[in-house]
């Protein structure tokens, strides 16, 4: 059988970092004064090994190293996501907002700015990856850093992301680096039903700081990696005889059932309530699934195959449940229908593998098939091959990017990581592009952020200068001196 | 023997004890099978970058007879000459993995011992995979199949040309030096050990080694002695038993077959090095070598390459403390350098890799390149045919519509030998020689992947 657990695939440790000190780049700037940024990171100052050391004992991390401070960014190119490219622009950010969006000389910068040059750079707002496995893992073959799932049955609406979320982890700060500032953290896909999304704010104090919202959508998969075949699935482990649901029969009727076993429970609680009984005994795994059964939050069917997804939408339907689909790596023959459910699509991974008939470029076209559909679509981080590891997460972008390679529309493809994400997820009031009001998530880079070449210069988030450093860097500078 | 390449049995590789080999292959030049090769080409006005020498704008590159006869501002070619308009594109030599398990079906690790050089990576190539099709489509024109990284001493590896829809033999890069692939650190130690065997620490790993050479010494030894027997008339004198393990073995220490190492830790560079001299033979490349950053100085010294990934990290303990800088770090303490996939899915878009290490450590274009074609090809030790567009080279070229160091580019054509395998605006597959159908590979091609219980 083959084992996914040396693949690259989800894992966590406890690996903390510290996360101010040198490289910071808006240390020292004072009022009105411009802050050059650095030429090659390569020539950023080196932490001593001493540094390094006492930053991996120390227990800090995430941690904001200062209050969010009145700061423009002036010259740059505005990517706004939402209305369109200033080519000459100011961005100014106070109180963790952005306060002002435009053009050159016809916004008003505040006298107790921080002015930031950024002739030369592109701005843009935070990207945000729809799928990811932050907190959840730390070295994909160490078990003990693992938090993915509870695999022991395939209905768990119970199990909350929060409770697992590891805000110290190494792979925040490798992702924040590259201009990535929020995620929906979900757990992995070996359940039908594995648990409950968080939605998270890349940087933060500690865990309270960076979870934006708990249990924000319910995570679902349906097709063949869900049955119990008694192979254990991916991790190994199983028992070596199949277990119940062991076909895809077997899934959709114990969901089917589930969800009736969630009305009748809501209805006996309901009744219960009214007789004030306070005899009534709550079920966590029911009261877990009404707020979905209400159609109050999305759920998020992780599905490959079209035909799967022919028979999930019909299930959600029937239940009248939210749906953001994910995954559809084979659907190119049914494109047209999954544009009539009317209901997002996070694509990922784009590198997943076609079909041995089809052509190569059959799942990197997906993205601008369904955008042409009028599809709301997402991008995710996933590598090839399903679970997503977080590992990459940094590489988004290029994702995207990938996608505009194969015929999306750049903006398309931008708001795919950013402004689509933050309304499927209903945090489109506070990120997702440059708008007065938002959240001041934003990345400077010196050029193109869908381009690998591309070097992200500085991260805002909630308008604090995040330090542009993680483990890597540091063990990129220690060792060349 | 094991010789993979009886077009030329004269050449340098592998050829041992004068035994007749029980792997030679038919040598057909089949290759040439299907010939739509113009015998002069010319892909004019096209931004040619090539690897070895900068790039030139508005050039262009003549290939005769499926070599390059020509590259620069302008080329005297005959007006015959098919002519390709490269207006507005990219042509780069064609891309080059140095460590691909694609087309293997899972076939890349014998788990059944922990020393097995007389395995046979080309016993598994299927040549029907799909995998090489997509590798194709993102500008993959040689790669080197390469055992897994179970076993401390895999086996032997084979390069292909992707000349996808030819037959097996057509497929195998004539003349290539034999590479045989050795592992260390963590899979080994977790596949024996994780059955009681031995080795299951990097302390038996690296005996296992010490003891198969010594073992290999001894049977040349023998052989030696029963030759000095012969050679002093003994016609009575009975010879050694032939053993296909040892022989192998004994091909690395005559410096038969290029050492390629699967080896993450900077600890243990310096230990394979070590054994390398103690026995000596080379270490033609770590591959992975993600600490690299660490011991560069010292590695460049013993003139060892590394095939690195250009950012990936954390999947498992021994790639903790994986940068992104370390290609360009490595290469600037003059370790040559190249990018790998070992992957069916980042083997389709290795320019990116390459375009990557622009951003992380400020690669030139010309270093960037030179990872994903030159450098590989001296690592499989085909360097003075291919991964450049240099005069005389083979003519293994890639047309993009966009710069190919950036995310955005797609290969449009790909030419093997000056033969055209790959072109984007053909419908259906965009292939041109392949017909059939396609088998699907097996996983995702990669060193890590291996089978928990073994099999």
């Amino acid at each position: 059988m083959m084992s996914s657990l040396f693949s690259r695939f989800p894992a966590r440790t406890t690996l903390p970092v510290i996360l101010s000190g040198a490289g910071h780049l808006s240390t020292g700037a004072v009022e009105g004064s411009a802050v050059a940024f650095p030429n090659s990171l390569l020539r950023l100052p080196a932490l001593s090994f001493i540094g390094i050391a006492l930053a991996l004992v120390a227990t800090t991390t995430q941690l904001p190293a200062q209050q969010p401070q009145v700061i423009a960014l002036t010259g740059g190119k505005l990517l706004t996501v939402s209305h369109g490219t200033i080519e000459d622009g100011v961005l100014v950010m106070a109180d963790g907002k952005i306060v002002a969006v435009g053009e050159s000389g016809k916004v008003k910068i505040p006298s107790s700015a921080k002015v930031v040059d950024a002739k030369g750079m592109t701005i843009y707002p935070g990207l945000i990856d729809p799928e990811s496995n932050f907190g959840l893992t730390e070295i994909s073959a160490d078990q003990m850093t693992n938090d993915l799932v509870e695999r022991s049955d395939e209905i768990m609406p119970h199990m909350h992301v929060y409770d697992a979320f590891h805000s110290e982890t190494e792979l925040i700060p490798v992702a924040r680096l590259n201009g990535i500032t929020n995620a929906v953290v979900a757990p992995a896909s070996e359940d039908t039903i594995p648990g409950q999304d968080i939605f998270i704010q890349m940087y933060g104090k500690d865990r309270d700081q960076m979870i934006m919202g708990r249990d924000i959508a319910l995570a679902m998969n349906y097709g063949s990696e869900q049955r119990r075949r008694g192979s254990g699935g991916r991790g190994g482990g199983g028992s070596g005889r199949p277990d119940y649901p062991s076909t895809r029969m077997g899934l959709i009727t114990q969901l089917r059932q589930t969800f009736l076993d969630v009305q009748d429970y809501e209805a006996h609680r309901d009744a219960a309530a009214k007789k004030d009984d306070k005899t009534f005994k709550r079920d966590l795994k029911m009261e877990a699934l009404i707020p979905y059964l209400q159609g109050e939050r999305p759920v998020v069917i992780g599905v490959y195959e079209g035909y799967d997804v022919e028979t999930i939408m019909a299930l959600a339907q029937e239940f009248h449940l939210k749906v953001i689909l994910n995954h559809v790596t084979h659907t190119q023959e049914i494109l047209d229908k999954i544009a009539s459910y009317h209901v997002p699509v996070i694509v990922g991974s784009i590198y997943d593998f076609p079909r041995a008939d089809q052509r190569f470029d059959a799942v990197y076209t997906l993205p601008a098939e369904l955008a042409k559909r009028g599809v709301k679509i997402a991008i995710s981080s996933a590598d090839a091959g399903g679970p997503v590891s977080s590992h990459s997460a940094r590489n988004l972008p290029y994702a995207a990017g990938f996608a505009v390679a194969y015929g999306l529309p750049y903006d398309e493809a931008l708001k795919a990581i950013t402004l689509n994400v933050a309304e499927m997820f209903g945090f489109a009031d506070r990120l997702g592009s440059l708008d007065v009001g938002k959240m001041a998530n934003v990345v400077v880079a010196n050029g193109d952020p869908l381009d690998v070449r591309t070097d992200v210069k500085q991260v805002y988030i909630q308008g604090v200068p995040v330090p542009m450093e993680d483990r890597q860097t540091r063990l990129r500078d220690e060792y060349s001196k | 023997m094991y010789i993979f390449n009886p077009l030329s049995p004269g050449r340098r590789v592998a050829l041992c004890l004068a035994v007749a080999g029980i792997h030679s292959i038919a040598a057909t030049t089949a290759a040439q099978q299907a010939s739509s090769i113009p015998a002069d080409l010319v892909i004019r006005n096209a931004t040619v970058m090539t690897a070895s020498h900068g790039t030139i704008e508005h050039g262009s590159v003549w290939v005769h007879a499926g070599k390059i006869a020509g590259v620069g501002a302008s080329v005297n070619a005959p007006s015959s000459a098919t002519v390709v308009d490269g207006t507005g594109m990219w042509l780069t030599p064609g891309i080059i993995d140095p460590h691909s398990h694609s087309a293997l079906d899972s076939d890349v690790n014998e788990a059944t011992s922990p020393v097995t050089p007389s395995m046979h990576m080309i016993d598994a190539f299927d040549n029907r995979s799909a995998d090489l099709y997509r590798a194709l489509a993102g500008g993959v024109t040689t790669e080197l199949l390469l055992h897994g990284s179970a076993n401390m001493i895999g086996g032997q590896a084979v390069v292909i040309k992707n000349k996808f829809g030819l037959d097996r033999d057509a497929m195998l890069f004539p003349n290539a030096p034999g590479s045989i692939k050795f592992a260390s650190g963590e899979n080994p130690k977790r596949v024996y050990g994780g059955r009681d065997q031995l080795p299951s620490t990097r302390m038996g790993n690296f005996e296992v080694m010490r003891t198969s050479f010594e073992d290999a010494k001894h049977y040349m030894a023998e052989w030696d002695a029963y030759n000095t027997k012969v050679a002093k008339g003994d016609k009575d004198t009975v010879p050694p038993k032939r053993d296909l393990k040892l022989e192998a073995l004994a091909d690395v220490l005559r410096g038969k077959l290029y050492v390629q190492i699967h080896c993450y830790r900077a600890d243990e560079f310096l230990t394979e090095e070590a054994i390398a001299r103690e026995y000596g033979y080379k270490v033609r490349a770590f591959h992975h070598a993600l600490e690299m950053y660490k011991v560069a100085d010292k590695i460049a010294a013993d003139q060892t390459a590394i095939a690195t990934f250009a950012d990936w990290w954390g999947y498992k303990d021994e790639a903790r403390d994986a940068i992104p800088w370390n290609a360009v770090i490595s290469m600037r303490k003059g370790v040559k350098v190249a990018l790998k996939s070992d992957s069916d899915d980042h083997i389709r878009r290795l320019n990116q890799e390459a375009g990557k290490m622009v951003r992380y450590g400020g690669a030139t274009e010309d270093e960037a390149i030179r990872m994903v074609t030159l450098n590989p090809a001296w690592i499989i030790g085909v360097d003075d045919r291919t991964g450049s567009i240099d005069v005389g080279k083979d003519a293994d070229l890639v047309l993009w519509n966009h710069d190919p160091l950036s995310t955005f580019a797609r290969a449009q054509k790909v030419y093997i030998d000056g033969d055209l395998f790959f072109d984007a605006s053909l419908p259906g597959l965009g292939t041109t020689h392949f017909s059939g159908v396609m088998h699907d590979g097996g996983g995702f091609g990669s060193d890590d992947e291996i089978e928990e219980d073994g099999q």
